[in-house]
């Protein structure tokens, strides 16, 4: 019976927090030489809203965002340019929407809430973070990351943003072949 | 706490044969309509209309150039092997637009319930699960391009779920929709 009652926590705090597993993922121009290039600037200040006012102008977020990525690219051997030719500018577009999720827990195991085996429709906050890297040459994306996670009890705890921006940057990156 | 009760296996067994049939197959509907009085034969060229701004509903794919790249390519190569020549756009006498729109579905799962959802206290109809996934609508017009009147749109339905976020199952779902919808234009002789 003890068991059951673990089992039963668990599957449901699963169908609880299961939407606010980050995702992360990215495109890459094929047989594209990162090689190529060695630096990189910030590109024009992303001009689209992002869908949420207490994101819109967040100086906070934007230093988080910012400090996070040069990070990435020092890591990476990218060096922010020095003069006004840097051979990548990079942008950055946080989104946020309304999304639903299904218990898929519950859906996936044959579990039910309630007499009606209802499955549990959730609301939640989405937002999406994505990141371009763009050829000053060409002036086209080589490489887009983003990342994507309920942002609930993020906008309105700096510590977790902080701590999300960080995730996310760190594991799109991780995406990004290592330069030759 | 409401408490949990279980399906019978069998039914939780065809519950998840029908999602992955759902998801796993990215179902497409496939259609398309020709102006009235028409006539398709009379248009031999064509060309991709003017990039301007790519908006799909999906953050991901906005303004993406991995997927527009290669949704043109396809585009040009379905085309062309119906007959159709590119040329310049001041010369074309077909301009061709294309546009993609991404949004979230609910949906049951019929398969599911024909077969019936039975738990271990009866049949039961609300056991119907329901299925979250990233619908996608992928419509390519052809405008004439002296009248800019619509001559031709094909569009596919189908589910992005799982192809985003890889690029290579992107670019695969991307050629076969494009082959699918263009299969609907008719064939110069």
């Amino acid at each position: 019976m003890r068991l059951l009652r673990w089992t039963t926590l668990t599957l449901a705090t699963i169908a609880v927090t299961g939407c606010a597993t980050m995702t992360v993922s990215s495109h890459i121009q094929n047989g594209i030489d990162l090689g190529r290039y060695r630096t990189y600037d910030w590109g024009p200040a992303d001009a689209l809203p992002t869908g949420d006012p207490r994101l819109d102008k967040d100086a906070f977020f934007q230093d988080q965002m910012q400090g996070a990525v040069e990070r990435q690219m020092a890591a990476k051997g990218f060096a922010r340019a020095e003069d006004d030719h840097p051979d990548l500018l990079i942008h950055y577009h946080a989104n946020v929407t309304q999304r639903i999720d299904i218990a898929a827990a519950d859906r996936e195991r044959g579990y039910c809430y309630d007499d009606e085996c209802q499955t549990g429709v959730i609301e939640y906050e989405g937002g999406t973070l994505v990141l371009d890297l763009v050829d000053v040459a060409t002036n086209k994306v080589i490489w887009r990351g983003w990342a994507q996670q309920s942002v609930e009890r993020v906008l309105n705890n700096k510590d977790r943003m902080r701590q999300d921006i960080n995730e996310a940057v760190r594991r799109m990156f991780e995406r990004l072949p290592q330069p030759l | 706490m409401y408490p949990f009760r279980q399906i019978r296996p069998f039914a939780a067994t065809m519950a998840l044969a029908a999602a992955v049939a759902f998801t796993g197959c990215a179902a497409t509907n496939v259609n398309s309509y020709l102006a009235r009085q028409a006539d398709i034969t009379r248009y031999h060229t064509f060309a991709l209309a003017a990039p301007g701004r790519f908006e799909t509903g999906d953050p991901r794919l906005d303004n993406n150039p991995f997927f527009q790249d290669r949704a043109q390519a396809a585009i040009e190569k379905e085309l062309a092997g119906r007959g159709f020549a590119k040329v310049p756009a001041g010369s074309a006498a077909l301009i061709v637009h294309y546009y993609l729109s991404v949004k979230q579905q609910v949906t049951g799962n019929h398969a599911e319930a024909q077969y019936g959802s039975e738990n271990q206290y009866g049949s039961c109809a609300g056991c119907t699960p329901r299925y979250v996934s990233d619908a996608d609508t992928l419509v390519i017009d052809l405008v004439d391009a002296r009248t800019e009147q619509l001559v031709w749109r094909g569009w596919v339905e189908g589910n992005a779920q799982g192809a985003i976020d890889d690029q290579r199952v992107m670019e695969q779902r991307i050629d076969k929709a494009i082959a699918r919808i263009l299969t609907k234009l008719p064939r110069l002789s």
